[in-house]
């Protein structure tokens, strides 16, 4: 019985797992998103991340940034970043376009989450429209979405990191 | 004495003896219950616990390591969805690696549809996944004449950087090749690489009795019947002495 109670554990264990990987469903491949944005895929510009930045990303995110290079793509008005950051447990992948300090555009571009996939709607993103950087938090508040909690939170986070980063682009490029 | 003072006396004697003897129970699933919905709070979604007696409860036999790949004074070690990289252990679903080279400034790691692009000092550079590599599956990594080259079915291609990539036009590339482990070092390797369950998962897991096999969730739907034979028997004790004062 011990046994078959094991073997039940580690079934749902390995189900859960793959039921995980199985729910990553892409909505568009971020170059897609980026050449739709762009009309083409201009030149990949990175931005490094200074120890003073990875602080700045890390007082918006509430933890260090994934990684110290981010990579973006920009034309004479708009930059366009492609972000990751974690809901509940699995990665979200969106792609954020910032026009003159402004979040110009958001699409949810992955969503491994088993459940939240609500904050890919139009209805929903509609809301980061014109939103601006105030302190470490975007300029207004956005409504939540129920059952999508942390989801609507990691989007959020990320809205704010694409604004930051915006900045500091432009920061580097004029010296 | 009348049948409603009997039945009155046997609720009020129930009620106590079901309430003293799922009390712990109760509070297991009250505190459980609460941080569950507080996990991500508590970051217990990231947090796991790794325990050999825990592994062999759940069933799960950990897959020892067998191989390493080095490059230069880098060696990685993976097993378990888990990386040893330069004696530094990732964190968990790290994908299973092809190989491993050392660049100018950084070191590399690859599985099959990511790159992974670490500093000297073993911090995260960047993380390339499929949409930024010129083709996947990634057969083999390489490097010739300080170039990162990635072997795909569709060509070979390199890149300083790993932001743009062209054709490989060399031949002299050294492949990055696993090495076979010692049975020592399997050992040694094996304990520092087991696999965890996640803490959110094993509170699931105790929450709803699964932790216990395929009774487990019988009887916590048992401790659900005693709760509603609590809250029912709790309700009419509340209500009927209260009742029987208002008639009079």
């Amino acid at each position: 019985m011990i046994c078959a109670a094991r073997r039940s554990l580690a079934v749902l264990i390995l189900v859960f797992g793959a039921t995980a990987v199985a729910h990553g469903e892409v909505y568009q491949e971020p170059g897609a998103f980026v050449a739709e944005v762009l009309g083409s895929t201009p030149a990949l510009k990175v931005l490094w991340l200074t120890r003073e930045m990875q602080g700045q990303a890390a007082a918006i995110l509430g933890h260090p940034p994934a990684q110290l290079r981010q990579r973006y793509w920009s034309d004479a008005h708009k930059t366009v970043w492609i972000l990751e950051e974690t809901g509940k447990e699995e990665l979200i992948t969106a792609g954020f376009v910032v026009v003159d300090g402004r979040i110009d555009h958001v699409r949810v571009l992955v969503y491994r989450e088993g459940r939240g996939q609500e904050v890919r709607q139009s209805s929903f993103l509609k809301q980061f429209k014109d939103a601006k950087a105030q302190g470490n938090r975007l300029d207004r508040d956005i409504d939540g979405i129920v059952g999508a909690t942390l989801s609507v939170g990691a989007m959020e986070r990320m809205a704010r990191l694409a604004l930051l980063f915006d900045r500091l682009s432009h920061d580097n490029a004029h010296g | 004495m009348s049948p409603k003072l009997l039945l009155l006396l046997f609720l009020r004697r129930w009620h106590a003896r079901i309430g003293f003897a799922a009390v712990v129970f109760f509070l297991f699933l009250a505190v459980t219950g609460f941080v569950l919905n507080h996990s991500a709070d508590f970051g217990l979604d990231t947090k796991y616990v790794h325990a050999a007696w825990l592994l062999r409860w759940y069933g799960i036999a950990p897959e020892p390591p067998r191989q390493a790949f080095r490059s230069g004074r880098h060696d990685l070690i993976a097993a378990n969805g888990r990386w040893l990289l330069d004696g530094r252990l990732s964190g968990e679903k790290f994908p299973q690696p092809v190989g491993l080279v050392e660049l100018p400034g950084m070191v590399v790691v690859a599985s099959s549809t990511s790159l992974y692009l670490y500093g000297k000092d073993g911090a995260l550079i960047d993380r390339l996944e499929r949409n930024a590599l010129p083709a996947v599956p990634v057969q083999a990594i390489g490097s010739g004449e300080q170039q990162l080259v990635l072997r795909t079915a569709r060509g070979t291609f390199e890149s300083s950087d790993g932001l743009a990539w062209e054709l490989a036009p060399r031949d002299a590339i050294a492949w990055s090749a696993p090495a076979e482990l010692s049975a020592a070092d399997r050992e040694r390797y094996a304990a520092l690489l087991e696999p965890g369950i996640s803490v959110q998962q094993l509170l699931l897991d105790l929450h709803s009795g699964r932790i216990a096999g395929r009774y487990g969730p019988l009887a916590v739907d048992l401790l659900a019947v005693f709760l509603a034979v609590l809250s029912l028997s709790g309700a009419w004790l509340f209500l009927k002495p209260r009742h029987r004062r208002e008639r009079h």
